[in-house]
């Protein structure tokens, strides 16, 4: 995420005096405004046709060639449905349009869909404003079949279920994966590592002087904190129970996962971005040999390394278990919108994630296809063949997880980042930070569920 | 201005200032006030506007939580940093422009150039003579055979490059109102002082520096003020984070993470009273000691 922070700040204060100004009438209205109905209510009585024209908005948070791209799509959409117009507005970036987000749901002013995070819809759903997709999707009319359901990578299909029913659906995805300098590989004969021990053995390898460059063989990012799931996974452990809230890579499992980090730091064959924000940059300048990070990335990598160094992406190494993070972000239908604009969003929905257009949307954005049948076209085939690094992501489906989208876990993250970080950076044993992340994050997570009831 | 207060020439008045005073009643005082009583929300539903408890939990909350006692501890490690050294190197820097050498325009633009600059810009500038390996200061230092400060990365050394930075923003304003309070200093009091054989450092410490007082304390006040407001600076010079190991967390740093991402309205209202609270003793504080100083001479 890389964010233009004035915007945001500016975007902030607008935002805080609307809160502000919404504080009073919190209280005001604590007596005679009743309360929403629950989050269970719209699964009967959808309508299924459209009686006239309609117009939905839809929130984004894309910009330049994505929102090009996103327009494309929207306009085909009306030639095809006429009596639909999508209204597209960008609302700056994922943190502008999870606080407008909350604004408008303050003030009842939501638009009818917006792009979304899953952990948001969380919230969101908690509070009764994300309509139930579930009837829309099992509608015989309008719905999709068995088969067209499944053609939803699990993964992503998973990451949009509420007890078992469907609240957002995945629109762009993305995933970490393994970055390499072909030059220094070839020279050294090494093989992209697909074991916790090659990584190792390569990253000490790779660290060195180089044409009078002093190399690290591995690099992180500066929130190596945030792929710390994907390393407890990986040593076959388990991070936090998304059902209870309860964390658990206090554990043996989660030793490991932190001790073997630690340990590439402590024979400084591994650094962070630091000062340069994104591994991208001196991975680029060709100072680190090769690091993990999202494939959303791609572009920052392919720019900074232009004219510097050549360079390949691989699936991300294994360690006990396989086990890769997908994040990105989902689209979700506001349950104020009236029934004919749920409809309208929905078949917009079905559109958007159609196999061509999810190709499209993937080869312009560099996000990932969300359906296994987007594999198979001849169009995506073509083009990882032409752009290898992009085909990378997909291969890990199989194995892909996401985080647990429970309340107070962004406040538990920056606890588990803030603990991993001192224990890279040596100011604290593993065990100690291991054990302190822990208690904090558990003590966010109980928070913010304490503060939900 | 003669005209004594009427019915009519109070209405008349606030009819002129009715505009000013419906934006600043909509977009500051009732702001203010609903923040305090947000503050007071113990058990809230904030989406349905409904609150079922007040109470001072969300202060509770505060006093025992350890990110907040380390924005604390670090904005007035920053306050303390920044306010004094800025103060004296804007006083002597306005001394300096105030001689009549060749070129002293240029070098008051020079200096006031950053109090322009947008922050993101300064801050992409700034990361880069940070930069452990490639940074203009490492470099200078290494002339002196000082070997590379990691300035970002490191967390002992997060908040004095904050404060490095903050100090050189700060200058050109202060210099300014330096200059300002210097000029509107009589110069027969100069003479007279040289008259009277007095040295430069005599001249300066007995004449000019007293009856620059007023200015100094309406510096001080907005420096202290300023710099317990530092926000921008973190933001950017650490990439939307509060620096390695979140050793750079400042207070205002603290109330956005808590509004904003972690959606804790109640809890960043009540740090934001702590904060009002404080600036407003200090700001009290530096009056009656302005006022020792300053008057009662």
């Amino acid at each position: 995420m890389r964010r233009a922070p004035f915007a945001r700040r500016l975007a902030a204060l607008l935002a805080a005096a609307l809160l502000a100004a919404f504080g009073l009438g919190g209280c005001q209205g604590s007596k005679g405004q009743e309360t929403s109905a629950p989050p269970e209510k719209a699964s009967s009585g959808i309508a299924t046709k459209l009686s006239g024209p309609v117009e939905i908005t839809f929130w984004h948070a894309m910009t330049g060639k994505h929102e090009e791209a996103l327009r494309t799509i929207a306009e085909n959409f009306t030639k095809e449905h006429p009596d639909i117009r999508i209204k597209l507005e960008a609302q700056g970036n994922y943190g502008d349009l999870q606080q407008k987000l909350t604004a408008a749901a303050k003030s009842h002013t939501l638009p009818v869909m917006a792009q979304v995070i899953e952990t948001w819809v969380t919230d969101f759903r908690q509070n009764g404003l994300v309509a139930d997709l579930t009837p829309y999707i099992e509608n015989p009319e309008i719905g999709w079949n068995k088969q067209e359901l499944d053609d939803i990578v699990e993964v992503f299909r998973k990451a949009n279920q509420w007890d078992g029913k469907y609240y957002s659906l995945p629109f762009s995805k993305s995933t970490q994966i393994l970055y390499y300098n072909t030059d220094y590989f070839q020279e050294l004969g090494l093989q992209p590592p697909k074991t916790w021990d090659e990584l190792k053995e390569a990253a000490k390898k790779l660290t060195g002087e180089k044409n009078g460059r002093r190399v690290i063989g591995m690099g992180f990012e500066n929130s190596v904190g945030w792929q710390f799931h994907q390393w407890v996974k990986q040593a076959g452990g388990r991070y936090v129970d998304e059902a209870t809230g309860e964390v658990l890579f206090d554990s043996p499992e989660g030793r490991e996962a932190l001790g073997f980090l630690v340990g590439l730091f402590q024979e400084e064959v591994a650094r962070l971005a630091g000062e340069d924000q994104y591994v991208s940059n001196p991975f680029g300048r060709g100072d680190v040999g090769m690091y993990i990070g999202s494939s959303a990335g791609i572009p920052f990598v392919a720019k900074a390394a232009e004219g510097n160094i050549h360079w390949a992406a691989a699936p991300v190494p294994a360690g006990e278990e396989k086990a890769v993070a997908f994040a990105g972000n989902a689209v979700a239908v506001f349950d104020s919108a009236k029934p004919e604009e749920k409809l309208a969003a929905w078949l917009f929905i079905k559109y958007l994630l159609n196999t061509d257009n999810t190709v499209f949307w993937a080869k312009s954005t560099g996000y990932l296809p969300i359906r296994y049948s987007a594999l198979e076209t001849k169009e995506w085939q073509d083009y990882v063949a032409q752009n290898p690094a992009y085909g990378v992501g997909t291969r890990q489906f199989d194995y892909g997880f996401f985080d647990p989208r429970i309340p107070g876990f962004d406040a538990a993250l920056k606890e588990i980042d803030k603990e991993i970080q001192a224990a890279l950076l040596g100011q604290k044993s593993a065990d100690a930070a291991l054990r302190d992340a822990a208690r904090a994050a558990q003590a966010a997570i109980d928070r913010a569920k304490e503060r939900a009831k | 201005m003669d005209e004594r207060p009427t019915v009519a020439s109070f209405f008349k008045a606030a009819f002129y200032l009715a505009p000013a005073l419906a934006v600043l009643g909509v977009f500051t005082i009732y702001p203010i006030f609903s923040s305090l009583l947000l503050s007071f929300y113990a058990d809230y539903d904030y989406f349905h506007d409904v609150v079922y408890r007040f109470g001072v939990d969300n202060y509770v909350y505060l006093l025992h939580d350890p990110s907040f006692w380390q924005a604390l501890r670090n904005t007035a490690l920053f306050v303390l940093g920044v306010v004094p050294a800025s103060l004296a190197l804007s006083l002597g820097l306005a001394l300096l422009l105030r001689q009549r050498l060749p070129g002293m325009a240029a070098f008051r633009t020079v200096y006031f150039l950053p109090v322009v600059t947008s922050v993101v810009a300064i801050s992409v500038v700034w990361r880069w003579i940070f930069h452990t390996d490639y940074g203009l200061l490492n470099y200078v230092l290494s002339w002196f055979g000082v070997s590379p400060v990691p300035w970002l990365t490191s967390p002992r050394w997060a908040i004095p490059s904050l404060i490095i930075l903050a100090i050189w923003k700060s200058l050109g304003y202060n210099i300014l109102i330096f200059l300002a309070g210097l000029s509107a200093i009589p110069e027969v009091y100069e003479q007279a002082a040289r008259v009277d054989h007095a040295t430069a450092w005599q001249r300066f410490w007995h004449v000019t520096f007293p009856l620059l007082a007023p200015t100094t304390f309406f510096v001080s006040v907005v420096s202290v003020i300023d710099a317990f407001k530092v926000f921008d600076e973190v933001y950017a010079l650490f990439g939307g984070n509060a620096g390695p190991v979140r050793s750079a967390l400042t207070l205002v740093f603290y109330i956005f993470e808590k509004f904003y991402r972690e959606q804790d309205y109640a809890v960043a209202a009540a740090a934001s009273y702590v904060l009002f609270l404080l600036t407003f003793l200090l700001t009290l504080l530096q009056l009656w000691i302005g006022r020792k100083i300053a008057y009662n001479r």
